[in-house]
């Protein structure tokens, strides 16, 4: 299991982020290097890729608020 | 049921969103052929500001993702000189609403000259614009204006409604000969400052590949009605197909995909086999899509269960509070009901 | 042409408050907006572009006009609306989308009208300009003593309109002021990569019209140039062109990560904000007291807040209201 974990200095400061899209749905299988969220902090946005091939587990869904260095999936 | 059943992956898609698909379009159109350039506004370092340029700057400079002026007449009348002499540009107007500043470079050269010169002189450029609304930006940045386009000749017209379509749709708008008006939607771009409908990000392959102009897509197969959308009104379409299986009613959706030219023959073929048709559309009501569609179905001569009907915008400008916009746009509660009206009302 | 003390006091007082309605604004804005930044949610939908850093130029003009004048602005129109005097309630309703609001909520932000004051505004680039000439020949054929002024950006000036514009306010002097409000950029294309030329007034003679630029973003040093170009305009001297550097303390909208500003840039700006240099001046010349200073502050913020307020209490339009007005 390989968490997809939000770089602790991503962004800076306390605020919230969130996954403003899931580009693929649970269980599906992605490759190393596929954009696979797009997530929101305030106004910007940033890609976040699969760290390895495998099934994806989504571990926070889309528009719910998370902080820096939370694990938002695993790939299995 | 406890334990879920483990779905197995069958094989590995590569999911992009709208926005995703057109930058690499466009990126593996600029690799292959050198004469393919993009202008626009804040499509170089900012990537555009509905991110489908993101990332061209850094990999093929200012010389061919380039930055204009606000000066949508001189740099569209560009795209038309540099596609006289060989060259394949792309321009970008931001909002589709901004046409007014420019369109002669648009109706009266682009799509005239070929016409005009008696074939001697071909328009390659493609025209990318935002279009739609609901999220209260008000009657200016907010218009689909798809029959607009559609109605004046010599141009083509796409609207894609997924990540796929928009990719294989404009590598055919950047080879086609002539000049193509891609109109992708603002909530299908996968930007979240402008929402995502979650069914616009779809499995893209990674090489080049074309989607052909003038083919519906049959989006859902279904047999007591046509729904008949194009961008996001496909979304809700399917939406709505979704819900109405509670009501025992199977529809199926037609995506247009491309209004220039027209597939009228799946959207026939699909009435014939329904008897029923229904027409959402996001433009202005009168004189648009939705009456194009159904006079084509009423001329073919297919015979209909139920008088055809159309959701559409009202034809008011698109207002700017939200309980004035949002109940005037189309909707899947509104396409349920009148599907629902016209199965089970037998009208 | 030197302020007066009360009209030194009231450009003062209308920045105060400008930026005052924008500071709730944004606030507004924001709500409904969090974790994810889904433009279409909270009491505020659509675009947002604030106009802080950018008061002098509303005030230093509209310190010369009354109601009978005639003003176009832009998308970034609220401190041209609050200096012109639109009704401060009705403008923030309409903000909010109410039936209050100046247009019942069908225009918002970027299409803020009063006719009451003779004010328009368009959000497409530089087409406030032609009104402006018409409403200004109009004035000028049945020989009333009233102005009209289009505001614009200074990436306005690269546009058709723009060109055409001037050549028609002159071949017809018309009683027109153009005001472009130079902030350095149109969206993330900074002035100099857009615009052959370091200046646009100095594109006021190659349509035989006067041009000036004012450095600085002085209130009082654009008072004194606008004042004369509006007082030639007035007597029958013609159009003229004024460009003022002035800085955008914001992004171009709310939601502008602002990638594309060399670093520093914002920090040099803000350091130079007009509001605290103007206080700064008037406390140091003796033109407003301590005292003076937290009263107008005061009365400016509870001016906003009494807006804001009503406005967030006011009903929303029905749905079938949308039908209304599109024909008189
Ligand atoms: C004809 C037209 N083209 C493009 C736009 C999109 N747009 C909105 S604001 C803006 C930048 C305007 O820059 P400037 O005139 O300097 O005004 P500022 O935003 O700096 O106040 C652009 C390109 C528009 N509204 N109208
Ligand atoms: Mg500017």
């Amino acid at each position: 299991m390989i968490p997809v974990v939000i770089p602790p200095d991503l962004w800076e400061g306390d605020a919230e982020g969130a996954v403003s899209a899931w580009l693929f749905a649970e269980g599906d299988a992605v490759r190393a290097g596929d954009l696979i969220a797009e997530v929101m902090v305030e106004k910007t946005s940033y890609d976040v890729t699969a760290p390895a091939d495998g099934m994806l587990q989504i571990r926070i869904p889309a528009e719910i608020p998370f902080k820096r260095g939370a694990i938002i999936a695993a790939i299995g | 049921m406890t334990a879920t059943a483990t779905i197995l992956p069958n094989r590995a898609k590569r999911n992009l969103t709208i926005a995703k698909a057109m930058a690499e379009a466009l990126a593996q159109e600029m690799r292959r052929d050198p004469s393919v350039l993009v202008m626009g506004e804040d499509i170089a370092a900012l990537g555009g500001v509905f991110g489908n340029t993101r990332g061209l700057l850094e990999e093929f400079g200012p010389a061919r993702i380039r930055d204009t002026p606000i000066s949508e007449t001189g740099f569209i009348g560009a795209a038309v000189g540099m596609a006289a002499v060989g060259m394949r540009p792309v321009v970008e107007l931001m909002f589709v609403d901004f046409f007014g500043v420019c369109m002669d470079a648009i109706y009266n050269m682009a799509a005239k000259n070929c016409y005009f010169s008696g074939g001697q002189s071909a328009v390659p450029m493609v025209l990318m614009t935002s279009v739609g609304g609901g999220y209260g930006d008000a009657g200016q940045h907010s218009q689909c204006l798809y029959g607009t386009f559609a109605h004046l000749p010599g141009m083509k017209v796409v609207v894609p409604s997924n990540a796929y379509d928009a990719k294989g749709l404009m590598v055919s708008a950047i080879r086609d000969n002539n000049p193509v008006i891609f109109m992708f939607h603002k909530a299908l771009q996968g930007m979240g400052w402008l929402g995502t409908v979650q069914g616009s990000i779809n499995d893209v392959p990674e090489d080049a590949y074309t989607v052909p102009f003038g083919q519906a897509a049959i989006a859902r197969a279904g047999r007591d009605i046509t729904i008949v959308g194009l961008g996001a009104t496909v979304h809700l379409a399917l939406d709505a197909a979704e819900e109405l299986i509670a009501n025992g009613i199977e529809a199926e959706v037609v995506d247009l995909r491309s209004l220039v030219p027209l597939d009228r023959a799946t959207v026939n073929a699909s009435v014939k086999r329904t008897g029923r048709l229904l027409v959402v559309d996001e433009d202005y009501q009168s004189y648009g899509v939705s009456g194009e569609i159904i006079a084509s179905v009423v001329e073919a001569g297919t015979v209909l269960t139920s008088p055809p009907r159309r959701i559409a915008f009202p034809d008011i400008p698109i207002p700017f509070s939200p309980t004035l916009e949002r109940p005037a746009l189309p909707s899947a509660e509104k396409i349920v009901a009148a599907v629902t009206d016209m199965v089970r009302g037998g009208r | 042409m030197t302020p007066t003390r009360p009209q030194f006091l009231w450009m003062y007082e209308t920045m105060v408050k400008s930026r005052a309605f924008e500071e709730r604004i944004a606030t507004a804005y924001f709500e409904g907006k969090s974790p994810v930044f889904n433009m279409a949610n909270g009491p505020i939908p659509g675009e947002m572009h604030l106009s802080n850093g950018q008061e002098p130029c509303a005030v230093g003009v509209c310190a010369h006009l009354d109601a009978a004048d005639f003003v176009t602005a832009t998308h970034r129109p609220h401190h041209i609306a609050i200096a012109k005097g639109v009704d401060l309630d009705a403008m923030a309703a309409e903000i909010f989308g109410k039936k209050t609001g100046l247009s019942g909520g069908r225009g918002g932000h970027m299409h803020l009208f009063d006719a009451r004051v003779n004010f328009a505004c368009s959000g497409i680039i530089a087409q406030g300009m032609g009104p402006a000439v018409g409403a200004a020949t109009a004035f000028k054929l049945r020989g009333e003593k009233r102005v009209a002024v289009a505001f614009i950006g200074e990436g306005a000036a690269n546009q058709g309109a723009f060109h055409e514009s001037l050549n028609l306010a002159a071949v017809w002097q018309a009683p027109v002021v153009f005001v472009i409000e130079d902030n350095g950029w149109g969206i993330s294309v900074s002035k100099a990569q857009s615009t052959a030329v370091p200046h646009n007034d100095s594109r006021a003679a190659a349509y035989g019209m006067l041009g000036h630029r004012v450095t600085g973003n002085d209130p009082a040093a654009i008072f004194a140039v606008a004042g004369d170009a509006i007082a030639r305009a007035r007597a029958g001297g013609g159009p003229s062109l004024i460009e003022i550097e002035t800085s955008r303390l914001a992004g171009h909208f709310i939601g502008d990560a602002e990638g594309y500003r060399p670093a520093g840039e914002k920090d040099a700006l803000f350091a130079r904000d007009p509001i605290p240099a103007l206080r700064g001046r008037l406390l140091a010349e003796g033109m407003m007291s301590e005292a003076e200073d937290l009263a107008i502050v005061k009365r400016a913020e509870s001016a906003v807040e009494q807006a804001i307020a009503k406005a967030r209490a006011a009903p929303f339009p029905a749905a079938a209201e949308a039908f209304d007005h599109v024909f008189a």
